[in-house]
């Protein structure tokens, strides 16, 4: 039920800061610096680059592609390598899936491979392992592909919000090579069922709804027993960040060198989390529940959530009911981000082939295909991700996940990141459930994030 | 003239001479190698999967791995680290919590199952019962903690549901830290008594009716029928019963991994999955390497203290 995709937000106060137009401004003049060095190279760089568009360097060798997925999953992948070999017919591509009930349960299972010699030649790798991956020396560094291929490229970045083209660059590795190109995402944004609030004839949820608004409505809507009016997990990108980033909160600094899970503002949000508990609307933590299919029920009107529970609603055709909004704001607008990225391995024997397929999976036609096949995250590409491949059959309110680029904050990733992640998701657990006062709880969780630092 | 006892005849002095010195006669050789053969395939099987990956325990524990880069000579170094790792100890203490009331409730739980199946009952409904006791241990240990996770669900579990309607304060059983290991401990319980059961079934059964005609006979009681003649001729079987509850409670993993996670926090974390954590999660190879040959020491050395109590306590016919 969580979500596979982790982001983070950054802190919006509604206004562009001086570190927004540094960081767009870098983006810009990156990719100026970019088409310079090209444009200098000579007729032969810009030859190449020419021909390289019109006809692709033939290359051939076999790649494996590690995924999170299941096998049915697996399936899905075919139409997206069959396009592939239509370009570069001498590839052959294998799609490996690897069951996981996580993110970390996945490395695990792709470490254990690796140590037993399958070294798989791309593996998708979400936020959270991105830097741990990096900083392993695990990977190897594309600055030369992407320099290469410079001009191939350009209609990729350009096509891609700059805040996570820059999140990627800056976030992604510890000594400032590129391993990875930004590929899927999510962002988190209220569901709700319009036709519960119908029924309960309580004002629809809007974009611009502040926590207060969202209280009202939602003790309007609960009906005690029966309806609970929101889902609070302790779930740590799909519930605890929204909510602190909405009170202008967070569990790392912006470096992700400090923990300030014990900062006012993060003990207010926890407060008011433990709240919605306490009052009914929310079911209590530590269980099965189930969101999806209690709001195709009719017992929960609102969730929080990226593109992921898309699949599902679609199953319990519950599509049309449901619609989507921006999370309710109290200091500011607010969501975490996080987004999958394809890491070429250092020990791969095919490194050119894979290159070839990284730099598909990144094209217009490789997305399409993949947005068409309900997958859960958000692609990367402003121009798909507003085409009808993606919003075709998806509730009201979707392309809200895209427009959260602007004021999202990446998911705090460091390198014991998982371990950091399980303690928030225990500390949470023992305040929502009222076992412990939230002053002194993440009190408490502060000097373990740190400790983890 | 007495005769010596050489002079005197023994059986043995026949199966002598069939057995000429200084070697093995051909049959015997031949007998020899037949019952080779007849053990190698377990004796292979011991040696792949568990002497080996024990000798190969062993060498890693002297070593730092990653699984992702090569290994690094460290000699004893992990062994070193032991006694500063506090979550290792809470593990340990845990595990040993569990194990205690494992092996108590495994066996006077059982104990009375078996008495009580074992009386004068309708076959048809001591066939039954049998069964459904045994039953559980033949599900997997995935679908039986997926199953009562549902069951102590505070939303919609049916134990939460009662509990409430009779007026009682309903804990939510796998986060609250007072109540999780008792959960995991019920939840063991359910699921491995069958085998207890089964066992002390077999061992009141195997105990001849005539003591108990006799004891009757000459007056005594219930209490004195049980204390005199059940338990001491099942203390065999009891003794049993206890040394395998304790290995298989030492190394539970499954119950935890599944539905708690080793939490709130450590407070269900046993010393199994703390060596599963440290090589799979933190990818620390060959410290979680010293960590199992800790726990195979421990068991060992239970094992061996339990073997010298059996004297004074087990009686054997």
């Amino acid at each position: 039920m969580d979500g596979r995709r982790e982001s983070s937000n950054s802190i919006d106060h509604g206004k562009l800061t001086r570190r927004d137009l540094v960081k767009r401004g870098s983006a810009v003049a990156l990719a100026g610096g970019g088409l310079a060095i090209g444009a200098q190279r000579g007729s032969a760089a810009s030859q190449a680059s020419r021909s390289s568009i019109r006809r692709r360097a033939q290359v051939s060798g076999t790649v494996t592609f590690s995924i999170w997925a299941d096998a049915v999953e697996t399936a899905s992948w075919d139409p997206i390598v069959g396009a592939f070999n239509e370009e570069q017919p001498e590839v052959e591509v294998t799609v490996q899936a690897v069951p996981a009930e996580s993110w970390a349960g996945f490395f695990d299972a792709v470490s254990t491979r690796i140590a037993g010699g399958q070294v798989p030649d791309i593996i998708r790798v979400a936020t959270e392992g991105q830097r741990l991956f990096a900083s392993r020396g695990l990977v190897e560094p594309l600055d030369a592909y992407i320099e290469r291929d410079q001009a191939e490229l350009q209609d990729f970045f350009d096509d891609v919000d700059p805040n996570l083209v820059e999140w990627n660059r800056t976030l992604s590795s510890t000594d400032g090579k590129t391993y990875f190109l930004p590929h899927g995402f999510n962002t988190m944004a209220l569901w709700y069922s319009a036709e519960l609030f119908e029924q309960a004839g309580v004002e629809a949820p809007t974009d611009e709804w502040t926590w207060d608004q969202f209280l009202a409505a939602a003790e309007q809507v609960t009906q005690p027993g029966q309806v609970f009016g929101m889902h609070v997990p302790a779930e740590y990108f799909g519930s605890v960040m929204p909510w602190f980033l909405t009170n202008g909160a967070s569990t790392l600094s912006a470096d992700w060198t400090a923990s300030t899970v014990a900062e006012p503002a993060a003990i207010e949000a926890a407060t008011w989390m433990r709240s919605l508990v306490e009052k009914g609307i929310s079911p209590q933590p530590g269980g099965e529940f189930d969101a999806f299919a209690t709001m195709a029920q009719g017992r929960l009107a609102m969730f929080g959530a990226g593109r992921w529970p898309t699949a599902a609603m679609r199953e319990l055709e519950y599509i049309d009911k449901v619609k989507m909004v921006a999370w309710p704001r109290k200091v500011g607008q607010g969501s975490p981000v996080g987004w999958d990225a394809h890491p070429i391995m250092q020990a791969s024997e095919n490194k050119d082939a894979a290159w070839e397929f990284v730099k598909f999976l990144a094209s217009k036609t490789a997305q399409e295909i993949e947005v068409g096949q309900g997958g859960p995250t958000v692609p990367p590409r402003r121009s798909v991700a507003q085409s009808p491949a993606f919003l075709d059959n998806t509730p009201e309110g979707m392309n809200k996940l895209y427009e959260a680029l602007s004021y999202a904050t990446p998911i705090p990733s460091p390198n014991k990141g998982n371990v950091i992640e399980q303690d928030v998701i225990d500390t949470f657990n023992q305040i929502l459930a009222g076992n412990r006062e939230p002053e002194e709880a993440l009190t408490e969780l502060d000097q373990k994030i740190q400790a983890n630092l | 003239m007495g005769t010596t006892p050489a002079a005197q005849p023994r059986v043995g002095d026949l199966t002598d001479r069939l057995k000429p010195r200084g070697g093995a006669s051909p049959l015997s050789r031949r007998e020899t190698i037949a019952a080779y053969l007849f053990l190698s395939p377990a004796i292979l099987l011991f040696v792949i999967f568990i002497a080996g990956p024990l000798l190969g325990a062993i060498a890693l524990s002297l070593f730092q791995w990653d699984l992702l880069t090569p290994a690094k000579f460290v000699g004893l170094q992990n062994f070193e680290r032991l006694p500063r790792d506090a979550t290792a100890r809470s593990a340990v203490v845990n595990t040993f919590v569990f194990t205690f009331w494992s092996v108590v409730l495994h066996i006077g739980l059982g104990l009375v199952l078996a008495l009580g199946v074992s009386r004068g009952m309708p076959a048809v409904l001591r066939y039954f019962l049998r069964t459904a006791f045994f039953f559980p241990l033949l599900v997997s240990w995935a679908a039986v903690a997926l199953i009562w996770a549902y069951i102590l669900d505070p939303n919609f579990g049916f134990i939460t549901y009662y509990l409430r309607d009779v007026g009682l304060p309903a804990p939510i059983f796998l986060i609250d830290p007072d109540w999780a290991m008792p959960a995991i401990i019920a939840v063991d319980l359910w699921r491995t008594i069958g085998f207890t059961f089964i066992i002390l079934l077999a061992g009141l059964q195997g105990i001849p009716s005539h003591l108990y005609e006799a004891a009757a006979v000459d007056g005594a009681g219930a209490f004195r029928r049980f204390w005199n003649i059940t338990i001491p001729m099942l203390s065999p079987t009891l003794f049993f019963a206890t040394v395998i509850t304790f290995i298989g409670a030492f190394q539970i993993f499954e119950p935890m991994f599944i539905m708690t996670r080793g939490g709130p926090g450590d407070s269900t974390l046993s010393i199994v999955m703390h060596i599963y954590e440290t090589g799979f999660r933190a990818f620390e190879m060959g410290y979680a390497s010293a960590l199992a040959l800790i726990v195979f020491l421990v068991i060992m050395i239970v094992t061996l203290i339990q073997l010298a109590l059996s004297r004074y306590w087990v009686f054997h016919e």
